[in-house]
Order: C-alpha cells, then structure tokens, then sequence
C-alpha cells in the first residue's frame, strides 16, 4: 500500500504548502500591494509620455480610466479578503508579477523567470556539499561507533561541539580571505570564470568554483553527520539481538554492516537529509558571501535593490522546496521503514 | 516536587557532570561570558560605545583600519601605537592684553612605520591663532600650522595633522629641495614628519627615532580669551586589543558590546520556545483524541516553514526591533522538541500515578503542569542550551543582510560593517575573525554544556 501513503503524504504537503502561501498572503499584502499601486503608476506615466496635443482635462481623465482600468485588471478594486484569496491564487499557480529592479538573464521582468533561473545553481550546490558531507560523516560515525570512547570518538566529539555555533557564512568570509585573495588558489566567487569557457572546460571551471563553497559547508557538516550516526549506531549497538549475534561468534565487522546498520540506516538517512534540508534554509545567506547566484544570493540582491515582488516571489519558491524535501524525506523514510506505511503516525 | 527534592537531584545531577570534561570546560567559558557581562563597564576601552557606535565623531580619533597592537610582537617593522601625549611644559607670557600659552608635547618615536595622525584637541572659548611645529631629533624643525579659530563655549577645536598641515610640509621638503617627486596626492604628512630627510622620502620612508618636541603656541587676544584643556593624541597604525575597523571604531569594544546582546538573544529565544514547545508537546500527548490530531496538524504546518528565508522577508518588510525578532523566532523555534516530548509524554501518562490523580478528580491543568511537565524539566534544560547557538547564528545572519536592529551593537552587525567594508579583500583579519569567533565560542559554550547534560540523560549514549 506504498502508493496510498505516497498520495497521502503529497495531498497533505500541497496543503501545508496552500496554508502557508495563503498565511505569506496575509501577512505581506498591503507592502506588495503597495509596490503594485507604484507600478500602475509608472505604467501610466510611461503610457502618458506617448499621449501629446491633449488637453489637461483630457489627460486627467484619461490617467483616472487608465487607473480604474488596472485596479480592475490586478482586482485593487475589490474587497481586501478577495484580493488576499486572489494573491493566494495566483501566487500558487506561480504568476507572482513583475520585478521592480531585477532582471533575469535574458532580460525578463517576470518574478518566476528571475527564480526559477536561480534553482538549479542552488540544488547544485547543495546537493553536492550534501553528498560528500554525507559519506564523510557516516564513514566517520561508524568509526566512531566501534571504537566509542576512544581517542578517535572523544576528539572529534569534541569537534562536533567546537562548530556546533559557527555561522557558515562566517568560515566562508575566512576562507575566501585566505584562499582568493591572499593565496589566490581558488576564485573568489561567482560559479564560471567571465568569459565561461566551451564543452569540457566549463565542466571543470564549474567544479573550480563549486570547491571552496562545498568545502566550507562540508568542513562545518560532517560532524553533526558523524555525531547523530555515532548515537544512532551505539543506541543499536546495545540491542539485544547484537548481543546474541557476539555470542554466536559473528565477526564483529559483519556485525556492525550487517546487523547494526539495517537497523540505524533509515533514521541515518532520514536524520541527515532533515539536517541538511535545515541547512539549505539556513546556509541561505552562505550563497552572497561567494557570490553564488542561486536563491540565496538573489535574497541578498532584492534586499540590496529593495525589489519586494523578487523577495516574496523566492520565499514563495523556497517554501514550496522546503516542503517538497520534507515530504520526499518522509516517502524515503516510508521505502526504508516499513512500518510507517502501516501505521501512518511517526 | 518538594523542595528538598529539587535540591537532591540537582545535587546527584551535578555528581554526574562532575565526570564530563568537555560540560566543565563549557560551564568555565559560560562563566567567563558571564563575566564580561557583568562588568564590561569596566573592561570597555571606550566607555560610551554601546550607546554611539555609530555616531562617527566619537571616534574619529582613533586611527582607520589599524591592526591590533600585539601584532608589533610578530613583525620585524614596529608599527606605532596609539597614545596620548604627556604634555611636558606650560608657559604662559604676557605682552599687554595679549597672552601667549606656549606647550610642549614630547613624543618618543622607537617605531619603524610613521603614525598614522597627530590630533591637538583645545577647550576653552573665544578666539585664538594656533601655531604649531615640530622639532625632530635631526635637528630640523617644520612649521606645521598657523591658523586664527574660534573656540565655542562647551566646544573643542580640533586639529589633525595629516590634513591640515599637508602643504606646510610640502613646503618644507621644497626648502630642502628635497621634493623628488612627491605631490600633494602622494603625500602623507605623519611619514614625512617621522623620516629621515633622504632621497625619495616619501616612497620609502625611513624612519627617523628619536625624540620630537611638538610646540603648540596659542596666542589670545582679548581678556574674555581662554583655554581650559588641551590634549595631544598620537593616532598610531596599530591600537587596543583587536585593532579599529575603517571608521576608526574599536572593534573590541564592539566585541564586548555584542557579549550581552548574544546572551540575551540566544537564552531569551531558547527559554521561551523551549517552554512553548514542552507544554505543547506534553500537552498534546495528554490530551490526546481529535485535540491531539489537531495539535500535531498545527505543529506540522509550524515545521514545513523554512525560518530564516520567512524571517529575512519579515525583518524586510517590518524592520523589526531586537525584541520582536527575538519573538519571530520564539514562533519559529518552539516546534524542535515538540516530537521527543509528545513520545515522553505518552510514555509518562500511562504511569499509574497520573490515572490515581485523575481517579482523585485532578484536573487536566494540574495533571500536566504539577505531574508530567516536571518530569521533563531536565530534558527542557538540556535543549534550552543547545537552541542557543541556533538563535544567536539567525540574528547574526539576520545582521549580516542588514536587517539588525540598528540601535544596537551585535556580532552580525560588526560582520556585516566587515563584509560591506571590504576586509575581506584589504585582507583586515583583525575585523572579519574576532566577531564571528566569538560567536562560534559562544555557540561552543552552549553546545559543551548541552551535549553534556544530554549525555547523562541520555544513558544510552555512554560509552559502553
């Protein structure tokens, strides 16, 4: 019954997200209805510069139609709680207007073009600090599982605890200050050299530009991995069938694969990419420190040029992610844990 | 809970922390926090920074963007320090109604790299012509100003060097012939003043040490003329602990400044949504039924929103104070122990004792508060701690974009001044290390003590 859960499960994500856009809608209607009424003027004014040899009184009544015309047209007209639902509508159904400043490559006003141009930079870096961060930090909980107590365990425990606090972006500011621009090994920025370079060597210009950010994520990441893997494999480590699989004399190495992490793996998996979706939301500021031009980055910008419709249209889009993580993470959980499709309640 | 009791656990609870190094050496850097807390009145080097860091007059003193001064132990070029001059002798003469005040600054030069300015500050009221000039250990002596100003009542004058007296020492490198090229753009006053008359003086300067006697003479014309204070202020290339960023502002004094904004931020935040966050859960699990399924819908909807991005677009729109972000994300952050605490709960409400309370008509109120909340103190304890660095990171990030509360000196906002300063690129370590440092240290202090406490209630977690 996998497939049930899984319709459930993204019935019930569509909703939160609805809930959540209709709450955004509430909270920041009058800021963008606000920018809204700034547009319709400027349009208009730009529309009046082609209108010569009129009157004053022709024009005046010709700016008040022209007005009525586009409050109709954007529903300013109508009462405030159609116009919410309305905002609510059209920002789901990713009509989210037009920029005040910022523009997409190709020139585009459109909020979702600017956006959406932006997600792939941003999964690609991620994802990929995700990936090695990953590896390197279950490798090393295991590590640390097996030999708990030992050097190996209490210095990196230690570890864990040293850059529980540290901000990202802060050891990003560092390690651009060392790495490009006092040894200038790596670039100080941005994810291609200008011009970008043709075929293959765009492959590895991007990868250049990727390691110092994947580093700095990677350095700050793993130790949590490896922590949460170390409780997680322990906590198994001390079940009673472990016991009984030593007693009958199973290697010890066969053991912790084998036994121990059919057990640990789904809450590992599942722990980590929790964290780490937490991560991406929080590391959002970490893409401006490196120029990174994803959805942080474009955070940082719209603030910088004080463009509210790019601001709300990527939360928007950031939240839809979010959630769309949360709920893939719940149907990996499902495919590795049986027993939640069954009882439906974590 | 009695207590007597309350006394006899905290009394076996800190038996085991005793055993854990790593929560005593948190408890000491808490402690050393606390510290600073308490009197940084006292350990402040500028005393009003809290309440004018960004006011610029207060610190135009000090030198732009010098390095700390231990840092003079490192490299083979002494660079000078900042310091105020012993004013060495005061003479006052009398010609009819018009009294010159003559003073003499004696500066010990030892360093290889000139200061960066001199600073003469007077008080007093009325008018007077200051002249000023310096008489180096070769022998030389350069007229550095002369100039009539005007002293306002409660006012000072103030006169730095390195700007007003650009083309007087100009003058003096013409009368020596010894210009070779030096232009007012190329100039810096304080390296000339302090070298070795030589070929091409400017472009390397070396050093001349020694000691120089700065003259300042003030001449007063009328009866009503007078001069209360003066000072004299070397505004060297490296000062205080941790150096001044580029609007001369002392960035320890802003590193201590931040010490109880981040205290405050981060416990305020952790204590409230922690508190939230354990009654909800304990509550949910009591309550149970369609009060439970609601409660855990609500906390769902709570949990898919991603805080910072939704705090960024908030602190954008309604530039909040520091108090209302700390709210925002109390809202935010009081979802984390909601799961743990649910299954506790459940685990705690089949107890027999909670049904004997029920069976004796106990409300639902002093069930949850008088018998299962208790129980879960500790655990509460032991999150609070480690929601500290969390809260105290978003404000920072929430900073560092701008969208602080700008009455207030916090880390985020000496790294966002960094950041748009360019210290990164000038290579300004002294500005850019220090601020997140202490951040990470405070976050490190919390997460010691946390994982600490989290360790001994936790068993499964020791170490076999």
């Amino acid at each position: 019954m996998f497939w049930k859960y899984v319709l459930k499960r993204v019935f019930y994500g569509i909703l939160i997200y609805i809930v959540l856009v209709f709450i955004f809608s509430v909270l920041f209607n009058s800021v963008m209805e606000q920018t809204l009424r700034a547009q319709i003027e400027e349009e208009i004014r730009a529309e009046m510069m082609g209108l010569d040899s009129r009157s004053t009184q022709q024009i005046q009544s010709f700016v008040e139609n022209r007005r009525l015309e586009k409050y109709s047209q954007y529903r300013l007209d109508k009462p405030i709680f159609e116009r919410i639902i309305w905002r609510t509508w059209s920002t789901l159904t990713l009509n989210l207007g037009k920029s005040t400043a910022i523009r997409s490559a190709a020139g585009d006003r459109d909020v979702w073009a600017i956006v959406s141009e932006k997600i792939p930079r941003t999964l690609l870096l991620f994802s990929t600090a995700m990936l090695v961060d990953i590896v390197i930090g279950i490798w090393l909980g295991l590590k640390k599982a097996q030999k708990a107590g030992k050097f190996l365990d209490k210095s990196t425990s230690v570890g864990t605890m040293i850059v529980f606090g540290m901000p990202s972006w802060w050891l990003g500011m560092i390690l651009i200050m060392f790495f490009a621009y006092t040894i200038k090994i790596f670039p100080s920025g941005n994810f291609h050299s200008t011009p970008p370079p043709e075929g293959i060597a765009y492959f590895f210009d991007l990868i250049y530009h990727l390691a110092l950010p994947v580093l700095t994520l990677v350095v700050l990441g793993f130790w949590g991995r490896a922590f949460l893997t170390r409780n997680i494999v322990l906590g198994v480590l001390q079940e009673d069938y472990i016991m009984a699989a030593r007693a009958r004399g199973i290697p010890e190495r066969k053991i912790l694969y084998g036994h121990t992490m059919r057990t640990a793996a789904p809450p590992i998996v599942t722990m980590s990419l929790l964290a780490l979706l937490a991560s991406v939301s929080g590391n959002i500021v970490f893409e401006g420190i490196f120029s990174w031009p994803g959805m942080g980055n474009l955070f940082w910008f719209a603030l910088q040029q004080n463009d509210v419709p790019v601001l709300m249209g990527n939360l928007a889009v950031t939240t839809g992610l979010y959630i769309s993580g949360l709920v893939i993470l719940d149907l990996i959980y499902g495919l590795l844990d049986p027993r939640i499709k069954v009882g439906g309640k974590a | 809970m009695r207590l007597g009791d309350i006394k006899n656990s905290i009394k076996d609870f800190w038996k085991e922390f005793r055993k854990v190094k790593s929560g005593l050496l948190g408890l000491v850097l808490l402690g050393l926090f606390l510290f600073i807390l308490f009197f940084e009145p006292l350990l402040l080097p500028f005393s009003e920074a809290n309440k004018r860091w960004k006011d610029i007059t207060y610190w135009e003193d000090n030198p732009a963007s010098a390095a700390p001064e231990w840092i003079n132990l490192f490299t083979s070029k002494k660079r000078a320090v900042s310091q105020e001059l012993e004013e060495s002798r005061l003479e006052e003469k009398n010609a009819g109604t018009v009294r010159i005040i003559e003073e003499t600054f004696v500066y010990d030069y030892r360093y290889d790299v000139a200061p960066s300015d001199l600073i003469f500050k007077a008080s007093g009221s009325g008018n007077v012509t200051v002249i000023m000039s310096v008489e180096r250990p070769d022998g030389q002596k350069i007229d550095l100003m002369r100039k009539p100003m005007e002293i306002q009542e409660g006012k000072e004058i103030r006169i730095a060097i390195d700007k007003t007296s650009k083309s007087d020492v100009l003058n003096f490198l013409k009368k020596l012939n010894a210009l070779n090229g030096v232009t007012t753009q190329t100039l810096k006053t304080t390296d000339i003043i302090f070298s070795k008359i030589e070929n091409s003086v400017s472009f390397t300067p070396d050093p001349l040490k020694g000691e120089y006697r700065i003259l300042v003479s003030m001449i007063l014309q009328k009866e009503s003329d007078r001069i209360d204070s003066t000072s004299m202020k070397v505004a060297g290339r490296v000062q205080g602990i941790l150096g001044t960023d580029n609007s001369k502002r002392d960035i320890w004094s802003g590193v201590l400044a931040g010490v109880k904004w981040a205290l405050l931020i981060g416990l305020l935040t952790a204590v409230i949504s922690v508190s939230i966050g354990v009654i909800y859960g304990v509550m949910s699990a009591y309550l149970g039924g369609w009060k439970d399924s609601l409660m855990q819908r609500i906390f769902e909807i709570f949990i898919s929103v991603p805080l910072l991005p939704v705090l960024i677009v908030m602190s954008a729109v309604f530039k909040p104070s520091i108090w209302v972000i700390i709210l925002i994300m109390s809202i935010f952050y009081w979802v984390g122990p909601v799961k743990t605490v649910r299954s506790m709960g459940l685990q705690i409400k089949e107890e027999t004792y909670i049904e004997a309370s029920r069976a004796l008509g106990a409300s639902n109120a002093r069930i949850i508060f008088k018998h299962m909340v208790p129980l879960l103190v500790p655990y509460a304890f032991a999150s609070m701690a480690l929601y500290v660095p969390g809260a105290i990171v978003v404000e920072a990030t929430l900073s560092l974009l701008g969208l602080g509360d700008p009455t207030i000196v916090t880390w985020g906002q000496l790294l966002q001044d960094a950041h748009s300063g360019g210290a990164m690129l000038s290579g300004m370590w002294w500005w850019v290390v220090p601020p997140g440092l202490a951040i990470a240290l405070m976050g490190m202090t919390f997460a010691f003590v946390g994982f600490a406490m989290d360790k001994i209630l936790n068993p499964k977690l020791k170490t076999r």
